[in-house]
Parts: structure tokens; sequence; C-alpha cells
């Protein structure tokens, strides 16, 4: 299925045949490690003032200005569930490229700490074991074992796909 | 339809027909059998492309039925030579379009696109340039550019493989060319037809805009072709090439239209220099690219002021820095300044689209009309320029409806016969006026009154100002027209006039005296991508309110904001009972203070009333750089859009309108 997701994407048509291997973004959310692909990764900011929208789910930060542009930010802890954390030093915003309705669009999502770029080949990956209902394995594109430790590989297109924002909106209006 | 291979079948056929009669059938017996199947021909190679292909069928059937020639051999010998003519050219015409087919260019839509772009422009400087030979016929600057537009639509169009395109455009080129050669004079029908030929390419260049364009829509090329036709059917004065000819069009210039003779004159003699100016130094650029360069452009001026006025830099106190920061501003204000300029667009290819409606409109009421245009060069942003020419239309309508009296009525007034309409811009305060004035009749004050009593839109107009009972024909279906014409007396004119009006953020003003003319005058911001915000705060949040809809602030006093029934707010002002929101309720932020008497009221006035906003303090008057806030936060109700504000840091513009709507939502 992610295989499919990643051949359909422009940004990510350049890489080689196994879609999943290449260079991954890491950083921490709580104890535990995340990695984006490096290729949707537009810049990585440390923590500046954010204007809350009115009238959007908690997850949904506010608005930053990107160098003229107006970047909605997510906290990725709330996104996911996870218990809020005072913002710290390391706090920083990372802003992605992903797939909006209307063509690419920019966000910034908000995590602990960013940790290392990281090349993962074909055998680090392995497709993600079935959590269940409620862990949202459709945000997931595998997990890797580096070093013994476990890396979540996050497709963030699936995560940031503003029909989820949108559909939360319409409920909370 | 058919094919050019059966074409090429059916040469065939009459050929063997014409060598196999017996030798004492006339030739023209053959008549009644050809002429219709070449008829067929000539539809099937107009319609393909295959102008020259129709062409030699068409001189085939002149041949046929030329009756007053004298049978003899010599027509069987013509008739074989003009089909082998035909064959040849059905050939050619076949040939290069199956070696192409595959390649398909015409599906291109860059190509398309290109096409659509250049084709407009082309077609409004024929329409510039057909007016001014209108006025003079033997214009050959202006006849050369009208016929290399058309010249370039042609080719343009065979490429693309559009043929109705391509055959009008053809049809009209030869006219022109006729007319180049000192072989015709352009009489007013022949402009009549070129204008047409003219509203029927950009008809479908409408069509091709459009999304998904199926089949050929447009209908008309039968009638149109065959009136241009019809101009080059009389014969020709002259057959000489030399440049003689040309004199002789100029000593003879074309009658003045029976009816009545119509000037059209935008900004005498500025125009053509203008039109050739414009096309010499252009670049196009995507418009993308131009709304990033202006973003940028914004961004530098924050980040400049940033720097500016940052702490630290007074306690340098270097001189060298202080010069070198102004040189910085400078510069930075200058390179703003520039890139807003590029957005910008004259006005001038508006007017003269009115000049050409006052042309066909005059003739429809009967009345002389002259029309003046000032202030051509004068520019707007391109999207409000885009919006104008609607309400500017129904305007110009009413002008030349209402406005203007018949050249009876004006000789019984005492008043030259011809009419004049003037279209002015000029820069006023920050911003664009533009006015639409005529020297009619005016407007009718009691008519007006009378007509608003009738639709209980007031109650008596005693003690109602000019102005005030002038605004009321901006009132929905308010209209004074005795007769309803087929464009204007409808009344829906001037209320989508106003509404447009308002959507730009601009105002409207009526200046009249009867028996003297009217002068509507819009006041129209430069553009629509910078609006005066006034910058308030609610708790730590701080939200820009747009400056046009503000009536004005005041801090209430114990008894200014009632309570209805424990539920709505209500603020008395100015003797005025208006509804209040909390903005910190609406959008569940905590404010410093939920006492009225602690907070700012904001009157604001949007389509349907007024209200007043209750918002912590105001923070001042700022220019703000409008920007979206992506698909993301669409969804979001009383939010317009974003702004970067003077720190860096991203301002809320409300969208008091949505607010006003959905006032109770969440107010509880």
């Amino acid at each position: 299925m992610s295989a499919s997701v990643l051949t359909q994407n422009p940004i990510a048509a350049g890489v080689p045949v196994d879609v999943r291997s290449g260079k991954y973004l890491t950083f921490a959310l709580s104890n535990e490690e995340f990695g984006i692909r490096v290729l949707k990764v537009r810049e990585i900011m440390g923590l500046q003032e954010i204007t809350a929208v009115p009238q959007t789910p908690a997850h949904v930060k506010g608005v930053i200005d990107l160098r003229g542009r107006v970047v909605p930010v997510i906290d990725l802890r709330l996104k996911f569930g996870l218990p809020q954390a005072e913002y710290s030093q390391r706090t920083c915003i990372i802003v992605t490229q992903v797939q909006g309705e209307s063509g690419p669009l920019m966000m910034g999502i908000v995590v602990d700490g960013v940790s290392e770029v990281l090349n993962l080949s074909d055998q680090e990956i392995e497709d993600t074991p079935d959590f269940g209902e409620d862990i949202g394995n459709r945000y997931l594109l595998g997990m890797a074992k580096v070093k013994g430790k476990v890396k979540i590989l996050l497709d963030i297109d699936k995560v940031l796909s503003t029909q989820d924002l949108n559909g939360l909106n319409s409920i909370l209006r | 339809m058919l094919k050019l291979q059966e074409l090429g079948h059916l040469i065939d056929e009459l050929a063997v027909q014409l060598v196999m009669r017996q030798p004492e059938t006339p030739v023209r017996a053959l008549a009644g059998d050809w002429v219709p199947r070449l008829t067929g021909v000539v539809e099937a190679a107009r319609a393909q492309g295959a102008i020259e292909a129709a062409e030699s069928a068409g001189s085939l059937i002149a041949l046929l039925t030329a009756t007053e020639t004298p049978e003899s051999d010599g027509v069987s010998e013509q008739l074989q030579a003009g089909l082998a003519q035909l064959e040849r050219a059905i050939r050619e015409a076949g040939a290069p379009k199956t070696a192409e087919s595959p390649l398909s260019i015409a599906q291109d839509p860059e190509l398309l696109s290109d096409f659509i772009l250049e084709s407009g422009e082309h077609l409004a400087n024929i329409e510039t340039q057909v007016l001014m030979l209108e006025r003079d016929p033997c214009d050959a600057e202006a006849l050369n550019a009208v016929f290399r537009g058309f010249h370039t639509i042609k080719g343009l169009a065979g490429f693309l493989e559009l043929w109705n395109v391509q055959k009008v455009a053809h049809e009209t080129e030869t006219v022109l060319d006729r007319a180049r050669n000192g072989e015709l004079t352009l009489t007013p029908p022949a402009i009549d037809a070129i204008l047409l030929s003219d509203d029927y390419l950009r008809r479908w260049l409408r069509h091709l805009e459009a999304p998904a364009p199926s089949g050929p829509p447009i209908g008309g090329e039968e009638a149109l072709l065959e009136r241009i036709r019809g101009l080059c059917s009389a014969p020709p004065e002259s057959q000489t090439s030399d440049p003689e000819p040309k004199r002789e069009a100029e000593s003879e210039p074309a009658p003045p239209p029976a009816e009545h003779p119509e000037t059209s004159e935008p900004t005498a003699g500025a125009e053509p220099a203008e039109a050739r100016r414009g096309s010499a130094a252009a670049v196009k650029v995507d418009t993308a690219k131009l709304d990033l360069l202006v973003e940028m452009a914004g961004e530098m001026v924050i980040a400049e002021s940033l720097v500016r006025q940052d702490p630290e830099l007074p306690t340098l106190r270097s001189a060298r820095l202080q010069r070198n920061m102004a040189q910085l501003t400078r510069i930075t204000q200058e390179l703003q300044k520039t890139a807003m300029a590029m957005r910008l667009v004259p006005v001038g290819p508006l007017f003269r689209r009115m000049a050409r409606l006052v042309r066909d409109l005059s003739r429809q009421f009967g009345k002389h009309v002259e029309m003046v245009t000032a202030g051509d060069e004068i520019e707007l942003d391109r999207t409000i320029v885009e919006e104008l020419a609607d309400p500017l239309m129904h305007m110009v309508r009413n002008a030349l409806d209402h406005g203007l009296e018949t050249p009876r009525e004006r000789r019984a007034a005492g008043k030259k016969e011809t009419g004049r309409v003037t279209l002015t811009a000029q820069h006023r305060a920050g911003q664009v006026h533009i006015e639409i004035a005529d020297d009619g009749r005016g407007l009718d004050r009691e008519r007006i009154a009378a007509k608003a009593v009738e639709r209980k839109l007031i109650a008596s107009a005693e003690g109602m100002s000019d102005s005030e009972v002038f605004n009321l024909v901006f009132e929905p279906g308010f209209s004074t027209a005795a007769m309803v014409t087929n464009v204007s007396g409808r009344g829906v004119g001037m209320d989508v006039v106003r509404r447009h009006i308002d959507k730009l953020r601009g105002r409207i003003e009526i200046r009249s005296t009867p028996g003297q003319g009217s002068t509507f005058t819009l006041k129209l911001p430069l553009t629509l991508a910078i609006i005066d915000g006034l910058v308030v705060k609610v708790g730590a949040e701080r939200y820009i309110v747009p400056l046009f809809a503000v009536r004005e602030m005041l801090r209430p006093k114990e008894d200014t904001v009632w309570t209805v029934k424990q539920r709505a707010e209500m603020a008395l002002v100015r003797g005025a009972l208006l509804p209040v929101l909390r903005l910190y309720k609406r959008f569940h932020v905590t404010p410093a203070t939920t006492d009225p008497r602690e907070s700012v009221l904001i009157v604001g006035e949007v389509e349907g009333g007024r209200f007043c906003l209750l918002v912590d303090e105001l923070i001042g008057k700022q220019e703000v750089v409008i920007k979206s806030l992506g698909e993301t936060f669409k969804n979001v109700a009383g939010i317009a859009g974003g702004a970067i504000l003077g720190d860096g840091r991203v301002g809320l513009i409300l969208d008091l309108d949505r607010l006003f709507k959905e006032r109770t939502d969440g107010g509880q």
C-alpha cells in the first residue's frame, strides 16, 4: 500500500525502485522516535510565536509567517493523542511540503526535538505490524530498526491530510 | 461531412464524366448534376480548412453557371484544368494533416492557452483599430494593423486545427487585403462585418477557454461568412497594382452612414501611439511569479522595519550605519512600490471596450453620441479592472438609454444634436476615481421619489437631500425607465453596479443637474492586495478589522450596552439599537476584561445592516498585505485571511460579513 502511494507522489518520483528506502529526518516525540522523508522537509526552525486560529481542533496550533507565507502549524503530540508537553529550547517546527487537495502546500509540525538524518536501506525497513484499529496504521510507512532502536516512519501526507482537518473542523462547528 | 479522400474520388468521377460525355452534349448539361456536388466539395473543404481546394471548387461552379459565355470547347478545357487544380489542392490539404495527426499538436493545452492569450490581444487591438478606421477609412496604418491581426490569428488557428476560426479570419483578411490594395472601400457595412467577425472570434476564444470544450457550439459562422463574402463580390474598382489606387481610395472616403454619423473618439490622437508603445517593450510573466515577487517585496519591508526598529541599533551611534540604514529603507520602499506597480494595468483597454458599446448602442437607440475618454493611462490592480467591466457597462448603457435624449429632444432643448458621454479616470487621494458623465437630461428627482414611494422604499422624499434621493436608484428592483428596452430598464442594472463596487471596496456617488446631465463617480482602491486595517486586541490575540467596513469606534458608557431577554445584547449608538458581538466569546479567547465599559465597541457596516464588535482595545491603523490562510482553514468562519504584522507575527483579518451573518452561532 505504501509503495503505491509514494510512486504517485511527484516529490518522491525521483527516488530509487524501493520507494521506502532513502533518507529520513528523525525526531523525538514523547519517548518515541519518528522519521519522515527528507524530501518532504522544507525547513527546520526554532519555535516562534504562533497565532491561534479560532474554532480549530486543539492540535492545530495556528499559523506562522514563513517569509511572507502564512503556514499552518500542527502539534504532532496532540495530533497523536500524546500528553501535551511544555515547549522547551529543543522544541522546534519542521516545515513540510505535503499534498493538499489543490496542489502542494506547506505545513509546520511541532516536535520535541530533531535528532538526525538517517539513510535507510531496504533491509532496515519493515512493514508495520498490525496494532489493531486505534493506532492509526494508515499514517505509517513502516518501521525501521537502526542500532537496536525502532524508528516509526510516517507518511506525512496522510498525517497532515487537510481532509482530516476539515472533517474535524466541521464536527467542532 | 465528406472526408478529403472521399472528395478525391468525387473529383475523379467528375473528370471521367467530362471526358466520356457524348461530344454533342453541351458541358452545361452537366451543371445540374455537378453544381450540388461541387457545392458539397466547397463546404467540406472549407470545414476542413482546405481553403485553396474550396476556392478552386468555387471557381469551377462559377464556370459551370456562367451562362453568358458561349458554349465552346474552351469551357471544357478550362473545366479539366480546374479539376486538376482542385485535385492537387485536395491532395496538398490532405497530405500534411495525415502526417501530423498522430502528433496532435492541436491538443497541446499549452499551445492552446498561448493561442487564446495572443489572439485575445490581437482581437482587442483589432477592435480599437477598426473603430479608428470607421472614423477615417483611409488610415493605412490602422488598416494594416487590422489585417496583420487577422492574418496572425488565421495562421495560429490553422496550426491548431481550428478550422472555423481559420475560415472566418481568412475571409475577413481577404476583405481587408482588397481594401489595402484599394480594390474596396471600407463602407460602414464592411466595418460592421469586420466587428462581427471580431466578436465571433472572441466567442470562440471564450469557448476554448472553458474547462471542457466539447464540439463546436458556436453557430452563425455561415451567415457571417456570407456577409463577409458579400463585401468582396462587389466588382473591383481597379486592378492595377501600382500604389495609386490607395490614393484613389483616400480621395473618396466612405459615405457617412445614412441614418446618423456617429463618432467615437477615445482620447483623440493619443491612442495609436499608446497602443504601439504598449506592444513595444513588454514581457509576459506568469501571474504566480508576479504574486510571489510582490509577496517577497512585502516581506522585505517587514524585515527592514524589524532591523530598523531594533532597540540595539541606536546604542551603536554609528553615523555610517545610520546612513546605510536610510539607504536600505529607501531602496526597500522603492522595491515594494515597483513590485506593486507590476500588478497594475491601465484602464485604457477597458475604456476602449466601452467605446465599442457606445457605438453599437447609439445606433440601436437612434441617438447621436460622441464618446470622450481621459486618463486612459491611469492604472489599477488587474483584478479591479476585470471586475469593473460589468458595472461600467451597465452605467454606460444607462447613460445612453436614460441619460441622453433623442436628437429631436436635444434640438428642442437647444443643445447640440450629438450627445456626449465622458469616461474619466484620475488619481484622488490614494484612490482612483472613475467618472461616467453624460450631458443628457439628468436625473429626475421627482420621478425617482415618486417611484420610490410607489415601491414602498420610502414614505416620502420630503426632507431628503438630492444625493439621498439619487441613491435610491441603487435599491434592488428600482427602475424609472418608462419603457423596458432590451438593454436597460429592467431594474437590475444599478443594484448590480453597487454590489460590484462594494465587492471592490469602492464607493459610488451621483451628481446631477436637471437638463445638463449626470455624473456617476466610482471611488476605487488602487489594489485589492493591500487594505487599511484597524489592529485590535482581544486577550493576547490581535485581529485586523478592515477599515472600509468600520463606521465608528467608541468606548461604551454604562447605559450603552443592553441585554435583551438575558440573551442577546444591543448597544445604543446615536439613537440606533445595534446588535453586539463579543469577539472573545465567538472566538473562545480569554479577554482582558468582560466589562464593556473597559472595552471598545467598533461599529461595522456590512451588507444587511450595522452591528457592534466588542474588543479589548485598539492598537492602531496599519496597511496590511492580505494573504490567504490556505485550504487548511478554508472553513473557519469569520476569518477572511491573514496578514504579517510589523513584528513578524501573523494577524488574522476578520470577515465582518460572516461574523454578522453567523453572529448567533458561537455567541451563546
